[in-house]
């Protein structure tokens, strides 16, 4: 796997940082052309303004007009063998308002291929395999294009969960990250619902010493193991239990927070360094992929 | 009836239930019972609430009758704020009586001698407490009605419970007019806050049940269910596991209910140890971490993780001490000599 210093330009990547993104699996499109862009906006666009007309669970008043923009991001892909991204946004602009008057962006969904090979490699011609989808903004939004993608191309949306597993794996990689300025607790959040009182735990560790744990227990600089990531997280456990006596490993870990990004089990993740950006879509994407496979 | 009243008086009565505005404009006593009557409290809050303020305007309220009213409704809902403990301390040990009018002066003359604009209010309830409002204004501003500070002392002890407001610059002189009032001569912060005011009380005045070592084996009550085709062997060992955990929750905390508290909070300055063979992290400054648990109800919860088999038994002291050491905020450091856990 390819380092993690690679890194995109920011300005071009700022709209995707500190912003909670849905995660969904996507499955191959067929038939979608680049060059159509235009057109597939147009439609999607119409399909938005019907299913209004028909009064379809769309949380803004009637008075809006809803724009549909889509556009290529050329610098979102990992090798020349992904896609580039896609980029849906939705914005609203008032009836009532003058001309001059800013289009208010109330959705934004992307698609994504970051060293998703394993899934296009084997592919017919006429599919484009963009399996990570990301949304932000109103769930009704999300279905309402998502379903006219599915009609269109012959696809199939997913929530993408993550489990414990890969949640452990995420917070020891994004520990371990050298960063310039100072950075954010690294956190894991536990909950253990089973009970007649439900409980939640919030372990946050200094950054710094979190980082000098996972340098002691990573072997080979820039490539990580499964045994690596079960002794960090096995090191934190014990800890915990040396002042609490309580099994961390049986509760059930649902978010991580590190200065890099953050992700919960129900698949939003929030990605806060642009320097990191690459290397966390890489591992989104393959998530998606698993999903999809 | 000056406009800010009317106007307080309105969003005090929106923030009611429906349901529970006759009960609260009762307890107030403020509009007659016959005015009561003329009350419709069919319709929308909106206008049961425009016509309490009509009739207010008719009793001519001013500031101390809706302060009041605001009391009331913060006494019935108090678990909507979080309530810190502080405790007082007395110089000697001569048990003084306490008068209730000189307290409200003393209390009274402190807060005006360095802020004009307060508005303070005191109800006295049943189980000696005694609550006070206050709302604080500066030189050349009205209080602010809206985050006013609220404070119940129990007369009998030297303990506090404040909601302060959001205004934190007026804790020194609200600390300092409750020593003057009440005759002591410090106060500090306790480590210990919740929303549930009652289990702040229950914890401070020992009011919950406590641990009591006792030294006969129990035999398991209904709690344990065993299934039903289980080799012998194995059930009796659970069982006997399980005894062994229900008899340790017994003594460490008791068998009545426990103290309601939402969190706990952990700042652990101690060193990581590890397993040699592990050869990971052997640093010589302390691991740092944070730890919160948070719950509905946080002592029931730990209580449980034994039994649920998330925890061994006995738990850890420094869960349970939280009752008795009446804190819910820790930092734990390193003893230097022996492997134990010390909270300064």
């Amino acid at each position: 796997p390819p380092p993690f210093q690679e890194s995109v330009d920011p300005q071009k990547t700022a709209f995707l940082l500190r912003k909670a993104w849905t995660l969904y699996s996507v499955t191959p499109m067929y038939r979608f052309r680049r060059a159509c862009l235009r057109d597939y906006a147009r439609l999607l666009s119409a399909s938005i303004a019907a299913e209004k007309q028909k009064g379809l669970a769309v949380e803004v008043g009637t008075e809006l007009d809803i724009k549909v923009a889509l556009s290529s991001l050329a610098e979102l892909r990992g090798s020349e063998l992904d896609h580039a991204a896609l980029l849906v946004q939705l914005s609203s602009r008032s009836k009532a308002s003058s001309r001059n008057s800013e289009d208010k962006l109330v959705w934004s969904g992307w698609f994504c291929s970051m060293f998703g090979d394993d899934l296009s490699e084997n592919l017919p011609e006429d599919f484009t395999s963009l399996p990570l989808f990301l949304s932000h903004g109103a769930e009704s939004y999300t279905a309402l294009v998502g379903s006219w993608f599915q009609k269109t191309f012959d696809c199939c949306f997913r929530r993408l969960a993550i489990s414990p597993q890969n949640l452990s794996w995420m917070v020891a990689m994004w520990a371990g990250c050298k960063l310039d300025r100072a950075a954010s607790a690294v956190e894991l959040v536990f909950s253990v619902p089973r009970l007649a009182q439900p409980l939640d735990i919030s372990y946050a560790i200094h950054p710094e010493d979190a980082k000098a744990l996972w340098d002691t227990v990573q072997k080979t600089p820039g490539e990580i193991t499964q045994e690596e990531v079960d002794v960090f997280m096995d090191c934190l456990y014990a800890h915990f239990h040396r002042h609490f006596k309580i099994h961390l490993s049986a509760a059930k870990l649902v978010k991580v927070s590190t200065a890099v990004a953050s992700a919960h089990c129900d698949g939003i993740v929030k990605i806060l360094h642009s320097q990191y950006l690459p290397g966390v879509l890489m591992l989104l994407t393959e998530l998606a992929i698993s999903q999809i496979q | 009836m000056d406009e800010t009243v009317a106007e307080y008086i309105r969003r005090t009565v929106l923030k009611i239930p429906k349901d529970e505005i006759k009960m609260m404009l009762q307890k107030w006593g403020f509009l007659s019972e016959a005015q009561l009557q003329t009350l419709n409290f069919h319709q929308i809050k909106d206008n049961i609430s425009q016509e309490v303020v009509q009739l207010c305007e008719e009793n001519s309220a001013d500031i101390k009758q809706a302060a009041l009213l605001d009391i009331i409704y913060n006494h019935i809902y108090q678990d909507k704020r979080v309530w810190t403990v502080y405790q007082m301390k007395k110089s000697g040990d001569e048990l003084e009586y306490f008068d209730i009018t000189d307290f409200k002066k003393k209390f009274k003359r402190k807060i005006r001698s360095a802020l004009k604009n307060v508005t303070i209010t005191f109800k006295e309830y049943e189980d000696n407490a005694i609550w006070i409002r206050v709302a604080w204004g500066t030189p050349y501003k009205k209080p602010n009605q809206y985050k006013p500070s609220y404070v119940v002392y129990h007369s009998q002890t030297p303990y506090v419970f404040i909601a302060a407001s959001v205004i934190r610059s007026n804790m020194p002189l609200l600390c300092q007019a409750l020593i003057v009032a009440s005759n002591y001569h410090d106060i500090r912060e306790m480590e210990l806050r919740s929303h549930s005011l009652n289990s702040l009380k229950d914890i401070v005045f020992k009011r919950y049940s406590q641990n009591f070592p006792t030294n006969t084996t129990k035999p398991l009550q209904r709690e344990i269910v065993e299934p039903e085709n289980a080799d012998i062997r194995i059930v009796q060992e659970n069982r006997s596991e399980k005894e062994r955990i229900y008899r340790l929750n017994q003594e460490i905390f008791g068998s009545g209910p426990q103290p309601k508290l939402e969190f706990a909070q952990y700042r652990l300055e101690t060193m990581f140890k590890s397993d040699p063979k592990l050869d990971v992290l052997d640093k010589k400054e302390p691991f740092r971490c944070l730890v919160k648990f948070s719950s509905p109800h946080l002592l029931e919860s730990l209580k449980s993780l034994a039994p649920a088999g998330m925890a061994d038994a006995p738990l850890s002291p420094l869960l349970t001490c939280i009752p008795h050491k009446a804190r819910n905020y820790f930092k734990i450091r390193e003893k230097k000599s022996f492997e134990s856990f010390v909270s300064p």
